[in-house]
């Protein structure tokens, strides 16, 4: 009684984030060349992003454990893995350095997807704790 | 956006096809032809932002200008939605060095080359420096001078001869003018510009930008000059007087306003006065020549004329003066108290149309640096003129009353720096060799020459003119006792010659950068 939406949203989700991440990279790149970026506003970007990278790692793991064991535990700490996750989309759509429009638009699928996978995931718990 | 104008050069003065001016009028912006200055935009890279759009409207006529704020959007998908870097796109204000970080910008600025990135950057440079507020209220050289409403105008020509009002008057710049005004048939009492009125109406601003304190233009002398050019000197001041028409004359018309204004270091203007002088014109007349002049003096300080700075100026008269009698005790020397004429300039002999020396008033001529002068003049001789009063006349005449002692070295040297004069070498030379010594007959002076060695100084692109040697020589020759009933005429001379005496300048050069390379004291450690 796993949550097939769920595991396909963690799926796919997986290969977004790989997209998400190297076109963030890519894009802090091009503003440091482009624009004035000087260093002690790039540090703070960059390491952001790294751990933005390792926490969403760490959540789809267990997002995905809990939900094909149908254990609430992983599937809990997945889900308050997901709202740090948030509040680092939400940093990189309003408080970057530089916010250029490809960064809105990606940050902005990348919360809609959170979004939609709390609530399968607040589902998904209901279900198996039930 | 819609303040912004990059066209726009000419203070208070609309500029050619520049759409975005705010001093243009519509009657200007139908003359335009084409916009220079089509869009005003911030950085372009930002996704959306305020653009002021200004074109010209050939189809109405007549032409108008046609000013939009619209949205300018770039479609690109890396325009810049949102930035919160402060700085990001603007370029920083560089500090202003003040006492306390002078050192540290030395540093870091103080040598032939610094790098382009800092080392850190500050995030508190684009607040205001506090002292910015009062740096903008003072004025600087050249800054237009303002007035209540707009600017001290010095009416001068422009292109052609007739005068313009739209020539303001820049601060600490000393100006003289001449055009010539248009009067329209007898109507010169409704002419604004040839009435005193015009030129003391407006209050000047003593500081930039600040309507709060206002200097008043005082009128310091009226001076009539009347039909045939004599002027005479008003005593009542005070009142102020309209154009009028009288007998075919049209009396007290502006013929030339001159400005003294008083400032302080600090950039204030403190006092303004004008000296007008008034004339009569025809009635008929259709134009009058007017004159205008501004000159600024330091409040406080007499103005002395300087004749150069540092280095003397060609055609400016050579300073020069006395140093009094030292007293016992050392005492700061005065030179220009007592000077040989009242503006401490050295002078000579000047010639005059009779040429006959003994009638000549002693009129004389200041010397003008490298101007090599001579005049002259005749002595006549008649048997009766005797040796000692003859020489003693002549000396006076070649030389003036008080021949100086020491010459400014520089145009500008100061009467208490001692080291910048030089003093002037007198020699003695007889034009006729002395066969025997026991000469009993008189020698009286016929020439005097004044020789001026300078040198160039300084640096080799803006040489100062420096004047290092004065030697005056004085030629005597005999007098021959002449028989009685004869005359004589000797030609007496004087004549300033100055000799550039300047050794030919070696460039200095910076040294060749040599590559500092050398290995640590341990480079070969386990061998060493």
């Amino acid at each position: 009684l796993s949550s097939v939406p769920l595991q396909i949203l963690l799926y796919i989700n997986g290969f977004y984030y790989i997209f998400y991440f190297l076109a963030t990279l890519a894009m802090i790149f091009y503003k440091s060349q482009v624009f004035s970026y000087p260093d002690n506003f790039l540090a703070p970007d960059l390491t952001l992003l790294f751990i933005m990278a390792i926490l969403e790692a760490l959540r789809l793991y267990l997002g995905s454990k809990g939900n094909l064991t149908e254990e609430e535990a992983p599937l809990g700490i997945s889900l308050v893995i997901t709202v740090g996750s948030v509040i680092l989309s939400v940093y990189f759509l309003v408080w970057q350095t530089y916010v250029l429009k490809a960064d809105v638009i990606i940050n902005a699928i990348l919360l809609f997807t959170y979004g939609l996978e709390s609530v399968l995931q607040v589902l998904a718990i209901a279900a198996f704790v039930g | 956006v819609a303040k912004l104008c990059t066209c726009d050069l000419l203070v208070a003065q609309c500029d050619v096809n520049c759409c975005c001016d705010p001093d243009c009028s519509a009657a200007d912006f139908s003359l335009f032809t084409t916009c220079s200055v089509p869009i005003v935009t911030g950085d372009s890279r930002l996704c959306s932002q305020k653009a002021a759009v200004y074109s010209l409207d050939v189809k109405a006529n007549p032409p108008e200008r046609v000013f939009q704020l619209i949205d300018h959007v770039n479609p690109s998908v890396f325009c810049i939605h949102a930035t919160n870097y402060k700085q990001a796109l603007y370029f920083p204000s560089p500090e202003m060095p003040t006492p306390e970080n002078f050192d540290e910008l030395f540093k870091k600025f103080g040598s032939a080359a610094f790098s382009a990135e800092p080392e850190s950057w500050t995030l508190d440079s684009d607040a205001p420096n506090p002292s910015d507020a009062n740096e903008t209220y003072r004025y600087e050289y050249g800054v237009p001078i303002q007035t209540v409403d707009g600017f001290l105008r010095l009416p001068s020509p422009v292109v052609s001869s007739w005068c313009s009002d739209a020539n303001p008057a820049g601060f600490l710049v000393n100006q003289a003018t001449k055009c010539i005004r248009s009067v329209s048939v007898g109507k010169c009492g409704n002419i604004q510009a040839v009435s005193m009125l015009f030129y003391i109406n407006s209050s000047i601003l003593a500081k930039l930008h600040e309507f709060v304190f206002q200097v008043n233009i005082t009128v310091q002398s009226v001076v009539i000059q009347s039909l045939n050019g004599m002027r005479t000197l008003l005593n009542s001041k005070d009142v102020l007087r309209h154009p009028m028409i009288l007998d075919e004359l049209c009396k007290n018309v502006v013929l030339g306003v001159s400005y003294h204004i008083t400032y302080t270091d600090a950039g204030e203007i403190i006092e303004a006065a004008a000296s007008f002088v008034l004339g009569a014109i025809n009635k008929e007349a259709l134009s009058v020549q007017q004159s205008f002049e501004i000159s600024f003096t330091q409040v406080n300080t007499k103005p002395i004329p300087l004749s150069g700075n540092p280095g003397y100026v060609a055609g400016l008269p050579v300073r020069a003066g006395f140093k009094p009698q030292k007293y016992p005790f050392p005492i700061a020397v005065l030179l220009s108290s007592l000077s040989t004429n009242a503006y401490g300039q050295l002078t000579i002999l000047q010639s005059t149309s009779n040429q006959d020396c003994l009638t000549a008033q002693g009129g004389r001529t200041p010397v003008l640096f490298g101007y090599n002068m001579i005049s002259g003049c005749k002595l006549r001789i008649t048997a009766a003129v005797k040796c000692q009063p003859l020489t003693q006349a002549l000396l006076d005449l070649l030389k003036g009353q008080s021949f100086p002692e020491y010459v400014a070295s520089f145009g500008n040297s100061q009467a208490e720096n001692v080291h910048d004069w030089v003093p002037i070498i007198h020699l003695q030379n007889s034009e006729q060799r002395i066969y025997n010594t026991f000469q009993s007959s008189c020698q009286i002076p016929v020439s005097l020459e004044i020789e001026v060695k300078w040198t160039k100084y300084g640096s080799l692109v803006n040489p100062q003119a420096r004047i290092v040697n004065v030697t005056a020589t004085t030629t005597t020759t005999t007098l021959k006792q002449l028989p009685s009933g004869r005359e004589r005429t000797i030609p007496i001379l004087s004549s300033v010659v100055f000799t550039d005496i300047s050794s030919p300048a070696e460039p200095g050069y910076k040294a060749w950068p040599t590559i500092n390379a050398k290995l640590p004291f341990d480079f070969f450690f386990p061998f060493v």
